[in-house]
């Protein structure tokens, strides 16, 4: 049976492709604009990696804030579930899951097989998500994919008190008027980030072992400083943007799960 | 529902309906959505009582920033606004508004309409703990109350006429309860919408004309409730546990209708009729009155202490086999989110599934809010099974 999960988020839209329950491929892209071409787009570009077409689909699995939006969705599950499952399915051993995302941060308690037994999910606004980042970086002159080395770099990180975008450029701000070398800034800003979704997930609680997910979990500077306000080593898999997709494409037979959606076949283009 | 249907095309015409009655001399005296402005004593007056209590408007809210500081509960910043704007007819009616003092978010309620309008504003306090003395501080405030109407209509409050107006009320709040009860042991005869929808149209409609509609609704559910089957439920059942649930705010109700869970409980400090007790007629109508509206009721999220209120959330929680509960609070309403905390451990450990929603009547809220409601609502239907199966 050919699955495929798809996981439209806020920034990035990502597609996995399950075999008879084996992880074969996957694919990540820009949402953009128009979520239903996205997750079409991103999802096509995923069978092609593995040999397929749409038409080969048997199952799709919708996730993501826009998971009731993809026409060709069979099933629409919530990103938690789906986290959880993916996260279980690449690391069996963990517990506890913190996942950054675009514009939202979750903290996900699970059991042995995957299921969720608790969660908190960050209130209101995108601050501390990788959205606050992006934009950290363009006050900062700097790229977002240079950012996690860039922090690693510092002996003394600032002490940014904020999280809020508008509220931390105002801090930055200050800090480059008093000359505050720019590793520090950054390495603030990251643990900025990292003290935030802690404490958020204090609610729920860490158990080892803890796994870090999201497309921000592809930042060294956030890993390491979730190390250091944790005091507990941090898992980061293969690809951890992926583990809604993935997971939403393991979730495709658990029939208690998820809003059902009449697929139409015109929805299919091959 | 027939029934629903004439509901709904009287409350059209209500507003001006009211306003030929307030323009034959009737006051009509509108009050805060806490539940502790006894509608008795309003009638046995002669007036007519409106409830001012709508909500889940995001452009209130920006309204309200002209009048009220930004730190107090939404729901609460939103009365004013309102009035300001004009466009709520039952706001723009009142010859009295009473408001009882529950905390010092609803107080902004009565501030505000002092402040910034004419309307005749009167407010008494309401205790939060439940020993004789508080009971006795409320009676205090309702007897004060009882002269201002009295004043207002210029009729004195009878006793006769309290029982009277007792035993109508009794019947209001008598249909509200079997109506809700329908709900225990089957799927909802009545959706969650829809029940909310007759406590709001408790707020504004002619009281004849509402419990003619409300028993024909009662015995229509009733005899459809009597062929269902017993405790076989198609999907989750949750409580929803709010302290406003406004008339106009029904976006949970939208979220979870879009499930296969169903709202089969619901308990509101603000904007349902507090439905559970009657007065006793065996009582002093004004003894009655107090132990019913204030003695009996649940407590509110905000009362100090918090006594038995969590005990008997879960009991209903039990008695409507609730498996999930939503906890609706407002922004900057404290008394609730700081309740929420601890009320969340422990509904988890009582085995329910708690999940947190917290409201700015944003409309960039649904987004989160659904992913919330349908993470509680999907971890029940997970598999125990290996992550790893076969498909």
């Amino acid at each position: 049976m050919l699955v495929a999960g798809v996981d439209v988020g806020a920034a990035t839209a990502k597609t996995a492709i399950v075999k008879d329950g084996e992880f074969i491929a996957y694919s990540v892209m820009p949402t953009g604009d128009i979520v239903t071409k996205a997750a079409e787009d991103v999802t096509v570009e995923a069978l092609k990696k593995a040999g397929y077409t749409l038409k080969d689909l048997d199952y799709v699995v919708s996730t993501g804030y826009a998971r009731h939006h993809v026409k060709f969705t069979d099933k629409a599950v919530t990103e938690i579930i789906c986290h959880a499952r993916g996260a279980n399915y690449m690391m069996p051993q963990v517990r506890t899951i913190i996942d950054i995302g675009g514009q939202d941060s979750k903290v996900i308690h699970v059991n042995e097989v995957g299921r969720v037994v608790d969660f908190v999910m960050n209130d209101k606004c995108a601050a501390g998500t990788g959205r606050f980042l992006e934009v950290m970086a363009q006050v900062l002159n700097t790229t977002i994919d240079q950012m996690g080395a860039l922090s690693l770099t510092s002996k003394a990180p600032s002490d940014i008190t904020s999280t809020c975008t508008i509220f931390a450029e105002t801090e930055l701000i200050s800090l480059r008027a008093e000359m505050t070398p720019r590793v520090d800034m950054i390495a603030g800003l990251h643990r900025a980030v990292a003290r935030r979704v802690v404490l958020m997930g204090q609610v729920v609680g860490y158990r080892d072992q803890v796994a870090f997910t999201g497309g921000v979990a592809m930042n060294q500077g956030v890993k390491f400083f979730l190390e250091e306000t944790l005091k507990m080593p941090v898992v980061v898999p293969e690809q951890p943007q992926i583990m809604g997709a993935l997971g939403a494409a393991l979730l495709a037979t658990e029939t208690r799960v998820g809003k059902i959606y009449e697929r139409s076949q015109a929805a299919l283009k091959g | 529902m027939e029934a629903m249907k004439r509901l709904n095309t009287h409350l059209r015409e209500r507003p001006v309906e009211l306003l030929k009655l307030k323009k034959s001399g009737t006051k009509i005296v509108g009050y805060a959505a806490g539940g502790f402005a006894p509608l008795e004593m309003i009638y046995a007056a002669g007036a007519v009582p409106v409830c001012l209590g709508m909500g889940g408007d995001p452009e209130s809210v920006t309204e309200a920033m002209s009048y009220t500081p930004l730190f107090l509960c939404t729901y609460c910043r939103s009365q004013i606004a309102y009035y300001k704007l004009g466009e709520a007819p039952y706001y723009q009616l009142p010859d009295l508004f009473v408001v009882p003092i529950v905390d010092a978010n609803n107080k902004l309620i009565a501030d505000s309409f002092c402040y910034y309008t004419d309307v005749n504003v009167f407010r008494f306090g309401v205790p939060h703990d439940k020993r004789p003395l508080d009971a006795d501080y409320y009676k205090y405030g309702l007897t004060n109350l009882k002269k201002k109407l009295e004043e207002l209509t210029g009729n004195v409050i009878t006793d006769e006429n309290l029982k009277k107006e007792i035993e109508l009320e009794n019947r209001r709040r008598s249909l509200l309860k079997a109506i809700s009860y329908l709900r225990v042991g089957a799927d909802p005869v009545i959706s969650s919408k829809d029940y909310v929808a007759l406590h709001h149209a408790a707020f504004y409609a002619d009281r004849d004309v509402y419990l003619e509609i409300l028993q024909e609704i009662y015995d229509e559910l009733q005899a459809k409730r009597a062929k269902m089957a017993e405790k076989k439920y198609s999907g989750p059942r949750i409580m929803l546990v709010a302290n406003t649930l406004a008339h106009g705010d029904v976006r949970i109700h939208e979220i979870v209708e879009a499930t296969s869970a169903e709202i089969v409980y619901e308990e509101a400090a603000e904007g349902m009729v507090p439905y559970l007790n009657n007065v006793d007629p065996g009582l002093d109508p004004l003894d009655g009155i107090v132990d019913c509206y204030f003695t009996k009721r649940i407590r509110n999220p905000w009362d100090r202490p918090w006594g038995d209120r969590f005990d008997r959330l879960l009991e209903k929680a039990k008695e409507f086999d609730c498996e999930v509960v939503i906890w609706y609070q407002t922004l900057y309403r404290d008394g609730a989110d700081l309740q929420s905390w601890t009320y969340g451990k422990k509904f988890k450990e009582a085995g329910l599934n708690f999940v947190k929603i917290e409201t700015n009547y944003n409309a960039a809220e649904k987004g989160p809010m659904r992913t919330r409601i349908e993470t509680a609502i999907e971890m029940l239907g997970q598999d125990e099974r290996e992550a790893a199966a076969t498909l």
